[in-house]
């Protein structure tokens, strides 16, 4: 995970919260956020092969396959939870934000922003946006639920999901001024904390 | 390879789940790999329903252990690094008190009279087993199946004395079909002619049809029909190896040998005290709630389930994993593919070994 986007997220992790983390890879920012905030994490993975990764590393994980269900873990009073990066390749979206924010006060998404300028010249030719953050070809990506910036924040306000803080980063990866004058032309990535409103 | 066969005596005696009290008792112990200086590399395995204290290698009658696929030297669970302990259950037929051994206050074999153990009481002597050993705590106690019950066990009746978990193709309790599945076994055992109120010992006979029957029952719960159909499909037995002359499949031909082999060697009533320890088992405990009986838990988690287990299936480990999560328990919960049923744990695939291998090292 780039560090600006690991540094933003570790900011709104309480310190020793009980977070889970919904598609959470090799369970690097966990493995981060239990060195640094000493929190207790739970991933949640499908792959075996990243699931065998997190177990070596000490973060606890959980096989399962977050499309068919972000559910049954209602019981367990999470402080926070986060989605980064997967929310696009979801069947349900707004179903997964709900979800989320029912088993936790707070949730942090992060997701690529196809209004991305790079993203409108590729359109504006007529193809499929292919960036370097979006690399695939329309047939083998697992992005199948792609939007803007400005769609995503017209989603929370229409399912009364408050957007407590917000980051943009450019394609630096930094938090570049122009991705934050302009999100939705200048940033390849949105990153928010909401809350239930 | 270095196996350490012992048979181990505890004149202080248990109080049992039951009420009843064994006054002494001995325990079949199996160990390899060498304990460390700091005392920190001591693993237990608890075996299965089946199973014994013969883990990993080929003992003094050339039998291969129940689980050398993953104990043994460079194995998931590694001799070379750890101090891994095993015992015969207490109710048991290979070696440690059960059935079969003679009750000192009638000088006859316990047969049917031998009381009623439970999952708490095998765990209880397991404690009784690591203090007489002298060691300070379990790094891992794990298990599969009626193994895994007993690791579960572990961590809520000594939280202190254990350090991680495994819990691979188990459940906090056994389901209505476990028990009802169970029941037949044991009824066939009860209605074997030999079985004589399990004191066949005094009559001299064994009742091998109900052993059988039971097994054959009970080999089908731990396989996949996938598996059955890879292996077996609808293929005819040919004549010259059928052990039966009423077999016509392949599979007919399988279960019969396989009950006929394990009526030789397993122990009616141990039968009966196994199946019985593990229908009673219940983690929840009193209160009936999973959530409250893990609140002291301190040991890590690591839970495993197949899924193609039907006996266990996987969504009984994410039980566990929930009630674990709810109380801020370290836990994982992995499915994994495992081809052969409810009897996947017992083998060594190569996801399966190294989440274990790491999840130890970790």
């Amino acid at each position: 995970m780039a560090k600006e986007l690991s540094k933003i997220i570790n900011k709104w992790v309480p310190a020793e919260g009980k977070v889970i983390d919904f598609g959470c890879g090799d369970g690097s920012l966990l493995k981060e956020l239990m060195d640094s905030k000493n929190i207790l994490g739970y991933g949640v993975e499908i792959n075996d092969h990243k699931i065998e990764v997190c177990i070596s590393k000490g973060v606890p994980v959980i096989k399962q396959d977050i499309d068919k269900g972000i559910n049954g873990f209602e019981s367990s009073n999470f402080d926070i939870s986060i989605m980064a990066r997967s929310i696009q390749c979801l069947k349900e979206p707004s179903l997964a934000l709900n979800r989320m924010l029912k088993l936790s006060n707070r949730c942090v998404v992060t997701l690529p922003n196809l209004g991305y300028w790079k993203c409108r010249i590729n359109l504006a030719s007529g193809k499929m946006p292919v960036t370097p953050e979006l690399p695939s070809s329309w047939y083998e990506t697992d992005n199948i639920h792609l939007c803007t910036i400005k769609d995503f924040e017209e989603l929370c306000m229409k399912e009364g999901i408050k957007i407590k803080d917000s980051v943009f980063l450019d394609s630096k990866g930094g938090n570049g001024k122009l991705a934050s004058l302009i999100p939705n032309l200048f940033a390849i990535e949105g990153v928010y904390l909401l809350e239930k409103q | 390879m270095k196996i350490k066969t012992e048979l181990i005596n505890f004149p202080e005696g248990l109080d049992l789940d039951s009420g009843d009290r064994l006054d002494s008792f001995e325990l079949m112990v199996e160990s390899y790999g060498e304990l460390n200086e700091s005392k920190t590399n001591a693993i237990l395995v608890c075996h299965a329903f089946s199973g014994n204290h013969h883990v990993s290698g080929e003992n003094s009658e050339r039998e291969t252990g129940w689980w050398d696929e993953i104990v043994g030297p460079n194995k998931a669970i590694d001799i070379n690094k750890y101090y891994v302990v095993c015992c015969n259950n207490l109710g048991g037929c290979s070696g440690s008190s059960g059935p079969k051994s003679i009750n000192p206050s009638t000088k006859k074999a316990y047969g049917g009279n031998f009381p009623l153990v439970s999952v708490s009481d095998w765990v209880n002597s397991q404690k009784m087993l690591l203090d007489k050993l002298d060691i300070p705590f379990w790094s891992f106690v794990v298990g599969g199946s009626l193994g895994g019950m007993q690791a579960l066990q572990w961590s809520i009746a000594y939280p202190d004395k254990v350090k991680k978990v495994g819990i691979f193709a188990a459940a906090a309790r056994s389901s209505t079909q476990n028990i009802a599945m169970n029941e037949v076994a044991r009824e066939s055992i009860r209605k074997d002619q030999n079985f004589h109120n399990g004191n066949y010992i005094e009559h001299d006979v064994i009742p091998k049809n109900g052993i059988k029957t039971a097994r054959m029952l009970g080999h089908i719960t731990y396989l996949s029909e996938r598996h059955m159909d890879l292996r077996f499909g609808r293929k005819f037995q040919d004549d010259n190896s059928k052990v039966d002359h009423e077999v016509d499949f392949e599979v007919e031909n399988y279960l019969q040998y396989k009950g006929d082999k394990f009526s030789e060697i397993f122990d009616a009533n141990t039968y009966i005290l196994m199946t019985k320890a593990m229908d009673g088992y219940d983690a929840a405990g009193v209160s009936g709630k999973l959530d409250r009986s893990l609140k002291k838990v301190t040991a890590q988690f690591l839970i495993i389930g197949f899924y193609s287990d039907w006996l266990y299936p996987p969504e009984r480990g994410k039980e566990i994993q929930i009630a674990a999560m709810n109380n801020n328990i370290k836990s994982s919960y992995v499915v994994l593919e495992g081809e052969h049923g409810h009897d996947s744990f017992l083998f060594a695939s190569d996801k399966y070994a190294k989440i274990i291998e790491k999840f130890i090292q970790s």
